[in-house]
């Protein structure tokens, strides 16, 4: 999809805007290359060692290095992919959540599909959770907290590891919070969950329509996005 | 021409951004406003929202995980 | 040793690009998805993150002498059966602490480090208050921006889109909560 093709951060020409103050630069302290190969030496190590525990367990180590690396590298985030369109009108990020969709969609249909028609279980079918009021009132929550707090779970957990002391506190509140939504589980299951349906796309528009409509949604709301941002930088100009 | 300084360090992710979009608001075409981050997100966000308003934009990478952005309002 | 890698590494053309500089967000989408793809076809499970909290919470009950079995979301025997294996035998346990682990190479490899401190009374409400909301929302919802929304809809699940439109809803009041209390 479309991408500028400016890399992802342009430095621009340093010394070209006049400023006033001096620079801040400080001396530069020697650089943390040589703690980051130790740090990969030891995710090395620690992997081996899960894999001498339990080989499954190794596979989710290493995926979540990647994922952590990957989520900083490219400052993914899903917040702002669901934040800034109405705080501030960006929608870039917006776009790269949906691209990430649509990818995701194509290898899972992929797996998913080849399952169903050897008449094998659906792998991921336990992520088809029901829908009910449930959905409503956990995703207005989440949405709100993850604002105020300046990340989602896999954002803050990203976070931590950049060495941010608020995430810290928010994760260790995640926790207490996933808590009382446990304690609380069986009271919203026995009166609410119940009553919600689960549905696979598939069911309703059988799985080559579930393709369709999945990209095609996708592909409409980034549109959208992009057509949103347009018009906001548009009235911004003047 | 002014310049003004803002301090976003210890600041998460909108707020540099919303701060930033603020402060550029107040001041007249030429001046030039300095963002102080240490949030990695912030050191994308900002300067793209910048230069697609755009404006003139320069990072300068000030210490280990520091960064300053220097944005001088074009328009 | 170490100092000639470093170097060698740092001086390196294709250091500023795979290790250094941040990347476009559209080359996080594809790389994430490739490993969410991944992920589900070796575990049958696509990516999740927030239940793990859920367990931790457990087992810090129970460290204190607490007890869940009577709670009925534990009461599943796949839910008994992590909480009896422990905290690294969890496989989204051990998810969670290496991308921790992959962030914190990252930021180290690039030097770009800092331990950002908390600078006001505010960030420690909102953290406070984001991480509870955060917590019972991602468990009544059934999970979080990865569960619940990427890996729902990646997986055709209706529940992912509705969800998503009421993570929107609540990031609207997020922000204007934001804007008003907390900056």
């Amino acid at each position: 999809m479309a991408d500028s093709p400016t890399p992802a951060v342009d430095t621009g020409t340093p010394g070209r805007i006049r400023r006033s103050s001096v620079s801040q630069t400080r001396k530069k302290k020697a650089s943390t290359i040589p703690i980051g190969i130790v740090v990969f030496a030891l995710i090395v190590v620690v992997g081996i060692l899960f894999a001498a525990d339990q080989a499954n367990l190794a596979f989710f180590w290493f995926t979540g290095t990647v994922f952590g690396y990957i989520l900083q590298k490219a400052r993914f985030c899903f917040t702002a992919s669901l934040r800034d369109p109405y705080l501030t009108g960006g929608t870039s990020l917006t776009k790269a959540v949906l691209t990430a969709f649509a990818v995701t969609s194509l290898g899972f249909w992929a797996i998913q599909y080849a399952a169903a028609s050897a008449g094998l279980p659906i792998p991921g079918q336990s992520f088809v959770a029901p829908i009910n009021v449930h959905t409503a009132v956990g995703g207005v929550l989440f949405g709100i907290g993850m604002v105020i707090s300046g990340g989602c779970a896999s954002g803050t957990l990203m976070r931590v590891g950049e060495g941010f002391m608020m995430q810290m506190l928010s994760i260790a509140f995640f926790v207490v919070g996933s808590v009382i939504g446990a304690a609380h589980f069986g009271w919203w299951m026995e009166n609410v969950i119940v009553h919600g349906r689960s549905i696979h796309m598939a069911e309703i528009f059988g799985w080559f329509g579930a393709l369709v409509v999945q990209l095609g949604t996708i592909a409409l709301l980034w549109i959208a996005a992009d057509k949103f941002a347009k018009a906001k930088q548009g009235a911004a100009a003047h | 021409m002014q310049e003004q300084t803002l301090d976003c360090l210890g600041e998460a992710c909108p707020v540099p951004l919303v701060k930033t979009q603020k402060a550029l608001e107040d001041l007249a075409v030429g001046d030039v406003l300095i963002v102080q981050i240490d949030h990695s997100c912030a050191m994308k966000n900002v300067p793209e929202w910048a230069r697609e308003a755009g404006h003139n934009v320069e990072i300068e990478e000030v210490d280990d995980g520091e960064w300053e952005i220097v944005i001088e309002k074009a328009k | 040793m170490l100092k000639k890698l470093s170097d060698a590494i740092g001086k390196n053309d294709y250091y500023k690009i795979w290790l250094k500089d941040a990347w476009p967000y559209v080359t996080g989408a594809v790389l994430l998805s490739v490993f969410q793809i991944g992920t589900l076809a070796v575990t049958g499970n696509p990516w999740g993150v927030s239940a793990a909290f859920a367990n931790w919470g457990a087992w810090i009950i129970e460290a204190f002498g607490g007890s869940v079995e009577k709670w009925y979301y534990f009461s599943s025997d796949g839910a008994i059966a992590v909480l009896e294996r422990g905290f690294l035998r969890d496989p989204a346990t051990v998810r969670n602490l290496g991308l921790i682990a992959g962030a914190l190479f990252s930021v180290l490899i690039a030097s770009a480090f800092k331990i950002k401190k908390i600078k006001t009374k505010k960030q420690v409400v909102a953290a406070i208050l984001g991480g509870l909301l955060m917590g019972y929302g991602a468990r009544i919802g059934f999970g979080c921006n990865i569960g619940a929304l990427y890996s729902a809809i990646g997986a055709f699940s209706l529940s992912g889109w509705v969800f998503a439109v009421f993570i929107f809803a609540g990031a609207i009041i997020g922000s204007k909560l934001l804007v008003k209390v907390f900056m």
